[in-house]
């Protein structure tokens, strides 16, 4: 295809919400994303992409997050319902590879009080760098619930050993407004990141879990 | 050898080129002659093979002939000699080291013979002949046969990736390294996949897996191969892809210049053809799309497991054989995937500490292999005493000066990656060091200085924050960047965009005399020529705010030059792009900057940013960086390994830095050998015309008719000339007649007489 419009994206985010909420509406909240292929890249005399940007909205908001805090910041995960671990539980887990990774795989994503981020390398090993869910830092002024949805809106565009690359940019649950709007965001950040622009996009594909695939470019 | 007697089988033996001629020309009506030598064939070989040692100079020969007659004929002939190859394979490895060398040859020869002929398979013939690599003692015929084996896995992968046998010597060379982890065997797989990746035939996981497996082996030689292929292999492929790409560079202009030239000959005009086509051939593979060359780091299926055994077994191991040089080849390359991968290896920073000291030798090595260490997710508390250390070692007022250039350059890269691990009174002591008297130590302590400039100038002395640094802190742009911080990006610059497209629109809206607030339905009309003018630098020619940046030109180069350094540096690059925003907005007012927030989404939420979008976007964003830079112009000041690759690693050169400078006066010589160093060569000085008819010869362009008469030989000229003088009345006024006549025809050549 030769471009892309904004009307073209509408309309086809149109049809993909009337698929999976009227046509066949399944029994969980579909979650939309956008898959990127790209072409005439070589990674390895390019620069290897990669690039988080904050969302409008929130596309997954059932991601689980824990909290490894201090005492102060376990009162407060307490106070709005989020998971946390103090440093004791932590060590409990006594380094063990296999625990560390069913924590790991747990939850989506950890943030983690500032006095404490700073020996999560210690207590915790290269387990959750490894599975690519590093916490972030949270301080004692930041307020917790902003924060939370600050990471859960916040995706992250990362390329593998494979030359195209998924990011869930919303759900079916969303208006067609909101997901647009992360749709182009999504799509200008990636664009914004090559070093060729649009030249070096093969195609964008959107689809919902369970819907047949979109393609917009 | 002994002169041999011309008996009645060989008068045979002698006529077999001939017979061989025949056959390939008819097969069918040959076929009893080539029974009867099969037949030879075979009682010669069953005679060798009864007693392989004991035969006879003569019996040798006429076997090896045999073998290569019947090699060369054997697809004429299937059915005879569907034995022949599994024959000469049973030979070839129950005899390999008795057999005479020449046979050897002849039999490896004739297997690949048989191989290109299809009448054997890639797998068998390697599985055969790759035993004997690894056993034979004979070198001559270990280069034989692992030239043989790399052309075979060479021309079977040329026109489509040959899966299956790839697979299949995969598996052996991964057998080969694994089973033995003491011998040095595995430096056969080693040479072959590195041969193999270096010609992008072999470039996928497995074959990091094998070299994987190889560096973790005991034997030094084979370690060292391994490490030594993750840490150049890639190179070495960029290298050999350059380089394959020049050397056949044709010039079809001068090709078809020169058959316009010479006589035209058939042969002449089917080079041109095939020129046409080399050069078409190019084109598509230029235009192909690269294909997937991920460096071999990035392959690795783990790369802390595999991080964490070199360390432990070769670094920390007492036990280890390595030496420093090879223990400082392990450490680069645990160092580099540490960096890359940022991965968490406590140890290895306490391993560090022994090493850090100016008596230790290559210590530069190892402090460029610290700095390859560190990445923003390592705790700063374990990189605190190393810089302490390095700082009380390396630099001090007492520490000759190239010992402290090298301790500065090494703590800035380090705090270049990990900016925490910097306390404040070190750095602001490190700091005063720019007062030395040495160069190299000013411009190292420069370097730590416009370093943190950037990422944090509240660490840093009042007076030595610079102008751009106190307004940034005082208007809350610049913040220290928090332990596992990750920066969310944002569209550079697209503020700017916004407001540059605002500004179009009105100017436009004032061209057609509309209110500046109306519909616009003009606004898709635009956006459907920007996907037309696909190509970007059309587009931004016709710009019209380009009047006024060329007049500073030299300062946008300068600066695009920084902003590549910028980039090069991951960890800054955010914190860079939220300080060049913060520039372009310091003419506006605060409060503007403020309403203007809003409105970054707006756009990158309800438009498609264009080829032509992003292209504006690019030249506002350094236009916007010129504006700010161009006052002071010294945007580059400290960072000096310009753009850097993030998969590069960092080099001891790198660490010692402008240590030259510090070495004491050089001589003559060598300042200007060092002035020299960057400039292109040029090679000598020489008249324009000089140069212009040496590119001409060097094209092979023919010479005119006035250069063919100066060069003429003198002596041929001579009688010419001394004739002249000798002419009668009657034959000069001829000969001046017929030159008028000549010139009124227009030349010699001239038709209109």
């Amino acid at each position: 295809m030769s471009k892309i419009t904004v009307a073209g994206v509408r309309q086809n985010i149109q049809q993909l919400l009337d698929y999976s909420q009227n046509e066949k509406k399944r029994n969980f909240l579909e979650t939309v994303e956008l898959q990127i292929g790209l072409k005439n890249y070589d990674p390895q005399r390019d620069k290897r992409f990669s690039g988080t940007i904050k969302l409008p909205s929130v596309p997954r908001p059932n991601m689980t997050i824990c909290i490894l805090g201090d005492q102060h910041d376990l009162d407060r995960a307490k106070h709005h319902g989020i998971d946390a671990m103090s440093t004791e539980d932590l060590k409990k887990l006594n380094k063990n590879k296999k625990l560390i990774k069913k924590l790991a795989r747990k939850y989506d994503a950890f943030l983690a009080s500032d006095g404490l981020i700073k020996q999560i390398p210690r207590l915790l090993g290269p387990g959750l760098s490894k599975a690519g869910k590093f916490p972030t830092p949270i301080s004692h002024a930041e307020d917790m619930a902003n924060k939370v949805t600050d990471v859960k809106s916040t995706i992250k565009f990362q390329l593998k050993k494979v030359l195209c690359l998924g990011v869930a940019v919303g759900n079916v649950g969303m208006t067609e407004d909101e997901l647009i709007a992360n749709v182009m965001l999504a799509i200008n950040y990636l664009v914004s990141l090559l070093k060729k622009g649009w030249q070096n996009v093969g195609s964008l594909v959107l689809k919902a879990s369970m819907s047949p695939p979109k393609r917009l470019y | 050898m002994v002169k041999r007697k011309l008996g009645a089988l060989e008068k045979v033996e002698a006529d077999l080129p001939n017979l061989q001629h025949k056959i390939r020309r008819d097969p069918k009506s040959y076929i009893e002659d080539f029974r009867a030598q099969h037949y030879q064939y075979e009682s010669h070989r069953e005679i060798f093979m009864a007693a392989p040692t004991s035969a006879t100079d003569t019996g040798i020969i006429s076997l090896r002939e045999l073998i290569d007659f019947v090699a060369h004929v054997a697809d004429c002939y299937p059915d005879i000699t569907k034995d022949f190859s599994q024959q000469l394979m049973d030979i070839l490895t129950q005899h390999h080291l008795v057999l005479e060398p020449e046979l050897r040859e002849k039999i490896v020869g004739s297997l690949v013979l048989l191989r290109k002929k299809e009448l054997l398979d890639s797998a068998t013939l390697l599985q055969t002949l790759f035993p004997i690599l690894i056993t034979t003692p004979s070198k001559t015929l270990r280069a034989l046969i692992f030239q043989k084996i790399l052309m075979d896995l060479r021309s079977s992968n040329a026109k489509t990736t040959n899966h299956k046998l790839n697979r299949t010597m995969q598996t052996v060379l991964y057998n080969l390294v694994t089973s033995d982890r003491v011998s040095s065997k595995g430096l056969w797989a080693i040479k072959l996949i590195r041969e193999l990746w270096k010609r992008q035939i072999w470039s996928d996981a497995k074959t990091v897996e094998v070299m994987k497996e190889a560096s973790l082996s005991e034997n030094e030689k084979v370690i060292i191969g391994g490490v030594r292929f993750f840490l150049g292999g890639d190179q070495e492929r960029e290298e050999m892809e350059d380089e394959s790409s020049d050397e056949e560079a044709i010039d079809l202009g001068k090709v078809k210049h020169q058959v316009g030239i010479n006589k035209k000959t058939r042969k002449k005009s089917r080079a041109v053809e095939k020129a046409k086509a080399t050069v078409k051939r190019k084109e598509r593979k230029k235009n192909q799309p690269h294909p997937l060359n991920f460096s071999a780091l990035h392959l690795l299926h783990d790369p802390q497991g595999f991080a964490e055994a070199l360390f432990s077994k070769h670094l920390q191991n007492s036990k280890s054989k390595l030496n420093l040089e090879q223990k400082l080849q392990v450490l680069q390359l645990v160092t580099r995937l540490v960096g890359l991968h940022k991965l968490h290896i406590m140890q290895l920073y306490s391993y560090f500490q022994k090493y850090l000291t100016p008596r230790q030798p290559s210590v530069t090595s190892f402090l460029a292999s610290l700095a390859q260490a560190s990445h923003d997710l390592v705790p700063p508390d374990v990189l605190e005493p190393l810089i302490q250390k390095i700082a009380n070692e390396f630099v001090s007022e007492a520490s000759a000066s190239l010992v402290a250039t090298a301790g500065l350059n090494a703590i800035r890269e380090i705090c270049a990656r990990q900016p925490l691990a910097m306390n404040e009174t070190l750095l602001q002591d490190l700091v005063m060091y720019r007062k030395s008297k040495d160069k190299g130590v000013v411009m190292a302590a420069r370097g730590l200085l416009g370093l943190y400039r950037d990422l944090n100038p509240e660490m840093l002395k009042r007076r030595d924050r610079g102008k751009e640094a106190s307004i940034g802190l005082r208007s809350g742009e610049k913040k220290e960047k928090r332990f596992g911080e990750e920066e969310t990006g944002g569209i550079e610059g697209l503020e700017l965009l916004e407001q540059w497209k605002e500004e179009e629109r009105k100017k436009k809206r004032a061209e057609k005399g509309l209110p500046s607030d109306a519909e616009d339905g003009e606004d898709e009309e635009d956006e459907a020529a920007d996907w037309d003018a696909w190509n970007v630098e059309d587009d931004e020619d016709s710009d019209d705010s380009g009047g006024w940046i060329d007049v500073q030109s030299d300062a946008e180069i300068d600066l695009s030059d920084s902003d590549d350094e910028k980039d090069a540096r991951p960890s800054k690059k955010a914190k860079q792009g939220a300080y060049n925003e913060e520039n372009a907005n310091s003419e506006t007012a605060q409060d503007k900057t403020e309403a203007q927030k809003p409105n970054i989404a707006t756009i990158a939420t309800t438009r498609i940013l264009t080829p032509a979008d992003l292209a504006k976007l690019q030249e506002l964003r350094t236009q916007a960086a010129v504006d700010a830079l161009v006052p002071g112009a010294k945007g580059r000041r400290g960072q000096t390994n310009a753009s850097r690759h993030k998969d590069d690693p960092l080099t001891a050169e790198e660490i010692e830095g402008l240590a030259a400078l510090s070495a004491g006066k050089a001589t003559r010589e060598e300042r200007i050998a060092h002035a020299k160093e960057g400039k292109t060569d040029r090679a000598e000085h020489k008249s324009i015309t000089a140069k212009r008819k040496e590119r001409k010869e060097e094209q092979g362009k023919s010479t005119t008719n006035k250069e063919k008469a100066r060069r003429k030989n003198i002596f041929m000229t001579l009688g010419k000339a001394r004739n002249k003088n000798k002419r009668s009345l009657v034959e000069t006024r001829n000969i001046l007649k017929a030159h008028q006549d000549r010139q009124k025809r227009g030349g010699r050549r001239g038709n209109n007489g």
